[in-house]
């Protein structure tokens, strides 16, 4: 037995595989906040006056707002003028050719293909080092298709009636604390424009990575399928192992018109601290989709292992008649950690469906909280909502919680939620043991399954690495 | 500037009887709590735990306390009880009937007419003689009491949001004092009736009521709220319930007050080890009714059943919100709540289940479901788990939606009219939380209450 | 008595019925067997009424009525009697105050008098003795918590109390075992009667054993594509419902 238990300490122990720091010439902006600060950070992107204004509005808005109180999380009070709001390598590359070959090798240890020699991967990615898009990759083949795939500042740059026309459309400027702050503050980001009809030729991509020390970041990512329009999305993100807490604020705003579908799968794995609470990324995002046009459909699929606090909430406003918002979340929590999440099913338009299946999995001293609102306005005759929350635990210092409300104003209104807590069941341990299996693979092999409603909705790359992450992140916790 | 209702009770509470007030040397315990009420003001629109039910059309309305019972108004309501002429029992009103039950079958009781005691009405005897039953005016009024015996008076609440608590310890002045000792076995079912009755002016009504039974005893106790005359009142009570060690409640509440009244009700109970506690809630009234059940399961083996029925029509707004605590290990609890939004009615719910780090064992299941029958009624409901245990199986479960399309037709293909079909149906969805009570006979009635409830609920 | 003629009937935009003829006079049990998906249901929901089902054409004449206008609890009053596959389980709705319910609806709408609770409850008691039901049934609530056999037993119990004209047994023989598959036999020989008739609608020809029809009708593809005396159940038990398939290739050529 303590044999047994000294391995599960040293699997315990085992390093954050993406903990990494690449060695590289950083430009920064020193550290703080004010209009003095966006306006550089404004400059230094090229920014038309209309941009600099809408950040400056957004970062007066956000003087005015109150720092959330949080209901279920612990949390110290952040320090806003100790941030760095802008990180960017030095050598600035014209394409992926001149790139840094260091950066370059940082995304191959990522296992992130940014060369075109990878197009055997068949995706296209956009590359977020620190607060700068570093590169993107498959363009000529997605503009061919009419497809934009670009960084945000490139977007501000090249199609501005664009960015203008559907920036802040969706997740306003004033909407909350760290939304307001992402406006004035976001330096970069990915911008996707699927023009009416097409069916993007392949998934997109975009990989985030904090890199520098002391910094934020802040990244924006608007997505707009225009009518009869299909967009599969994957988002990935990583961070160095730091003693200290990085914040990471990024706001995600997705836009279908008529009959378009835009699928947006996360895996989250920034670092989430170490095994006593210390470092680790505070993670707080706002994602929403709006589906604007009638039939249009979003899906949300999130594998959240990283971070050491999680707070956000993939959201759908169901504005078209016929439309349908899905959610899919796999969150983890070990050691320390505390996440936070949930969605938001905003039925307004007629006959409109959500479905919700959370799946949370506590471990060590892991506090995990589904938060949920569907919410059935007067107007959303024939909706439907469909909502399944289940919770794991394993061990006994951890923490499982549900709070989801449910609002409805349209007697049509079909809205069914259920909810179960229970620790890994020892009949299946047992079961799986006895035909041979360790602990470790038994659990991972059960968590698995909890999980597989879920992980059946990534695409398999991501899939694939969804796995291998839980199984990672919860080395340790059984014994 | 506070909110004209805080106001009103202000200047009330200086004309209370100024002996009243200081009895029991809870004077300072009074002012103390009044003060933090006034300090705090109502909870608002940001108040998580108020966040579907707005005080805002209450805060302006003013009332005032009644201290002293209306002796013509009791002595009216006890002719029309002793009054045997037949009357058509679906006319009879739903205090009326009740209270002639009661009486006819002489079950002890203590009844309050506008926060008052009204002897008149009530019953004191009828219990084995160890149990002490009596009003709370009763135990202030003696000098010679063991202040040890009221000591639940002196009880602060310290959150902001526990206004109308605050409220009750700073003006109740009557109430319940019901004491089972170790090991006695009520036989006899017990009553409390709260009656509300126009008065001069629109009242504020404080109770605060102590049901204690003792390790191994058992009681059946029955808690009525009704309106004997159309009326505008505020009735805030406040129910403490301590069960000891092995000690079993079974608890029937049913509110059935004037559309008019505004109720605001909250139960804290505490259960020891092996204690059982039984609870039958009925939400048929009031234009607004605010219930906190707050049960702490403190020893290991405790149990609660808790089931309960929201009927919110014509524009009636019910607040339920359950608190389950589980403290100890092999806890347990069922809760089964349902309800109905119907006319301009708007039904919350709120159900919260926390399990407590070491709380292991502990199983705990909540069913939530709801009809929603009109389009200007409303649903909100939230099914909450909060555990720290990892020995625990817990689920809940909410939905909001119509009658079951394939029982409606079931029904029809044997035969039955649509209207009946659904009414059958609704009846059925209700029902269920009456399947726990065990006496047939007072199950008959409450079936019969709100099958009468419902016949006048509109779609 | 049941005149189908013709009929047409969409299921989520799928044609289930594919011209579907049918006569029925009193007296007269009819059979109707098929394979799984011939729309066998279809037939047994739509004549009772259930709604989801879309009628594009043809006539249903029940009697002197236009069946197809008529709401389900009016088909009832006017003796149609469905028994379940699936009967529902009513949690809450009390067996005996349902019954009763139904009852005198029927009752009224023919304008019958109402019975009062003592006369119900005789004649509940009645029937149940002929039906070697035990009167527990009577205080449960609808097909709550029944099993299988129980529900199927309650739905005869229903039938044998509301005396129908016409009752559709539909698959009432499923999961039965071969105790409760005679009783449900029992049950409805007891009420053949020259002016009631049946439809029975069964995957098996087990149930014609014991309940003998006059007449047998092979549903397939949303038609009735055989129909013969009892003989014909057995021909199918013997070779399968393949048999027909075979049988019907040279039709299909000749098309």
């Amino acid at each position: 037995m303590a044999t047994e238990r000294n391995d599960i300490e040293e699997a315990l122990n085992r390093r954050y595989e993406a903990g990494f720091v690449t060695d590289i010439e950083t430009e920064y902006l020193p550290p703080g906040l004010s209009e003095d600060v966006i306006r550089q950070l404004s400059a230094k992107k090229h920014e038309p006056q209309w941009m600099t204004d809408w950040r400056l509005e957004a970062y007066r808005h956000w003087l005015t707002m109150p720092v959330p109180e949080w209901a279920k999380l612990k949390i110290g009070p952040i320090d806003f003028q100790s941030i760095s709001y802008y990180a960017a390598p030095k050598a600035r590359p014209k394409s992926l050719d001149e790139v840094d070959p260091k950066l370059l090798e940082t995304y191959d240890k990522l296992g992130v293909p940014l060369h075109e020699r990878a197009k055997l991967a068949g995706v296209a990615v956009d590359a977020v080092f620190d607060s700068v898009s570093v590169g993107t990759t498959f363009r000529k083949e997605l503009a061919a298709a009419g497809v934009i795939f670009c960084s945000m500042s490139e977007a501000i740059q090249e199609h501005p009636e664009l960015v203008r026309k559907y920036l802040g459309s969706v997740v306003p400027v004033a909407d909350n604390y760290f939304a307001a702050l992402n406006c004035a503050v976001f330096s970069d980001g990915s911008f996707v424009f699927i023009p009416k009809g097409v069916r993007c030729p392949m998934e997109l991509s975009t990989y985030f990575r904090i890199n520098a020390m002391n910094t934020g970041q802040f990244e924006r990512t608007l997505i707009v399928a225009e009518e009869g329009s299909y967009v599969s999305y994957l988002e990935g993100c990583t961070a160095p192992q730091r003693d200290e807490n990085q914040l990471h604020a990024a706001v995600v705003e997705l836009v279908a018109l008529d009959d378009a579908q835009i699928k947006y799968s996360t895996v989250q794995n920034w670092y989430p601290g170490d095994e006593n609470g210390i470092g680790g990324i505070y993670n707080f995002v706002t994602k929403r989709g709006d589906c604007r046009g009638a039939r249009s459909k979003i899906s949300w699929t999130q594998v959240e292992t990283g971070s050491a606090i999680t707070w956000k909430y993939p959201s759908c406003v169901l504005r078209g008649d016929d439309s349908s918002g899905e959610f899919y979340s796999v969150a983890l929590t070990h050691h320390a950690q505390q996440a936070d999440t949930g969605t938001k099913m905003i039925h307004l338009g007629r006959n409109t469906k959500s479905k919700i299946i959370s799946k949370g999995i506590s471990a060590g001293r892991g506090q995990n909280t589904y938060r949920g609102l569907v919410k059935v306005e007067k107007g959303a005759e024939g909706a439907r909502n469909y909502t399944q929350c289940d919770s794991l635990l394993i061990g006994k210092k951890c923490g499982a919680h549900t709070f989801p409300y449910i609002e409805v104003k349209h007697p049509s209104a079909i809205v069914e939620h259920e909810a179960t807590t229970s620790k890994i069941s020892d009949d299946q341990l047992f079961y799986c043991r006895s035909r041979g299996l360790g602990e470790e693979d038994a659990v991972s092999m059960i968590v698995d399954g909890f999980c597989k409603q879920v992980f059946k909705e990534l695409p398999m790359e991501f899939a694939v690495e969804a796995k291998k992450l839980l199984e990672v992140s919860l080395e340790g916790a059984v014994g | 500037m506070s909110a004209p209702l805080l106001q009103s009770l202000e200047q009330g509470f200086a004309g209370l009887p100024p002996a009243a007030v200081q009895a029991a040397q809870l004077g300072e315990v009074r002012r103390a709590s009044l003060a933090a009420a006034l300090g705090d003001g109502l909870p608002g629109a940001r108040a998580e735990r108020w966040r579907h039910t707005s005080l805002r059309a209450l805060e302006r309305r003013t009332f005032s306390p009644l201290a002293a019972a209306d002796e013509s108004l009791v002595a009216g309501l006890a002719r029309q009880i002793a009054d045997t002429a037949p009357a058509g029992a679906d006319e009879m009103p739903a205090w009326l009937q009740t209270l002639r039950q009661l009486s006819a079958q002489r079950v002890p009781r203590l009844v309050f007419v506008n926060g008052t005691f009204a002897p008149a009405l009530s019953q004191l005897h009828g219990l084995p003689a160890e149990v002490r039953f009596e009003p709370l005016s009763q135990a202030l009024a003696d000098p010679a009491r063991d202040p040890r015996e009221l000591e639940f008076l002196a009880r602060r609440f310290n959150a902001a949001d526990e206004t109308f608590a605050r409220l009750n310890a700073a003006f109740a002045l009557d109430g319940l004092l019901l004491r089972v000792p170790a090991g006695v076995q009520c036989a006899q079912p017990v009553a409390l009736v709260m009656l509300g009755a126009a008065a001069e002016g629109d009242r504020a009504l404080h109770l605060r009521h102590l049901v204690e039974v003792g390790e191994g005893a058992s009681l059946d106790l029955r808690e009525y709220q009704f309106a004997a005359t159309a009326q505008a009142n505020l009735c805030n009570s406040l129910v403490h319930v301590h069960l000891r060690r092995g000690a079993r409640l079974e608890h029937l509440r049913v509110q059935a007050e004037d559309a008019d009244a505004v109720l605001l009700a909250r139960t804290d109970a505490v259960l020891a080890g092996e204690a059982d506690y039984g609870r039958t809630d009925l939400e048929l009234g009031a234009v607004l009714s605010r219930h906190e059940l707050n049960v702490s399961l403190q020893g290991s083996g405790a149990r609660l059943r808790s089931n309960g029925v929201l009927l919110a029509d014509g524009r009636r707004h019910l607040d339920t919100r359950l608190g389950v605590d589980h403290a100890a290990r092999d806890t347990a609890c069922e809760l089964t709540w349902r309800g109905l939004g119907a006319g301009r009615g708007r039904a919350v719910f709120h159900g919260g289940i926390l399990i407590r780090a070491g709380a292991d064992g502990t199983s705990a299941q909540l069913s939530n479901k709801n009809l929603l029958l009109s389009p200007h009624a409303e649903i909100d409901t939230q099914p909450v788990l909060e555990i720290h245990a990892d020995e625990v199986k817990a689920s809940h479960g909410a939905t909001v939606g119509q009658l079951d399309p394939a029982a409606l037709f079931y029904l029809r293909s044997r035969g039955v009219p649509e209207a009946q079909a659904r009414r059958q149906l609704t009846e059925a969805f209700c029902r269920i939380v009456l399947d726990d009570l065990a006496d047939t006979a007072l199950r008959e009635q409450i079936d019969a209450l709100l099958a009468q409830r419902l016949a006048g609920v509109g779609a | 008595m049941l005149k189908i003629e013709n009929l047409h009937v969409r299921v989520a935009g799928k044609e289930i019925l594919k011209g579907l003829s049918l006569d029925v006079k009193p007296g007269e049990v009819h059979a109707i067997m098929g394979p799984n998906g011939a729309g066998k249901s279809t037939l047994g929901n739509v004549l009772a009424g259930r709604e989801g089902y879309e009628i594009t054409a043809g006539t249903v004449d029940f009697g002197d009525k236009d069946l197809l206008q008529l709401e389900p609890e009016e088909r009832a009053a006017e003796g149609l009697f469905l028994a379940f596959q699936y009967p529902v389980e009513i949690p809450g709705v009390n067996n005996t105050y349902f019954l009763k319910a139904a009852l005198n609806a029927q009752r009224k709408y023919r304008g019958q008098a109402e019975l009062d609770s003592m006369q119900f409850l005789k004649l509940v008691r009645e029937k149940l003795r002929v039906l070697h039901i035990s009167d527990e049934l009577l205080h449960r609530a609808v097909n709550s918590g029944f099993s299988g056999g129980e529900k199927k037993r309650n739905e005869i119990f229903q039938m044998a109390l509301l005396e129908p004209r016409l009752a559709i047994l539909d698959e009432t023989d499923s999961g039965l075992d071969i105790d409760a598959l005679k009783m449900v036999a029992e049950g409805v020989n007891h009420m053949r009667s020259p002016d009631r008739a049946f439809i029975v609608i069964t995957h098996y020809q087990r149930l014609l054993d014991y309940i003998v029809p006059d007449f047998v009708h092979v549903l397939a593809e949303g038609r009735i594509v055989e129909s013969g005396d009892k003989s014909l159940a057995h021909k199918l038990e013997e070779h399968g419902y393949a048999w027909l398939d075979e049988r019907r290739v040279p039709e299909r050529s000749a098309v």
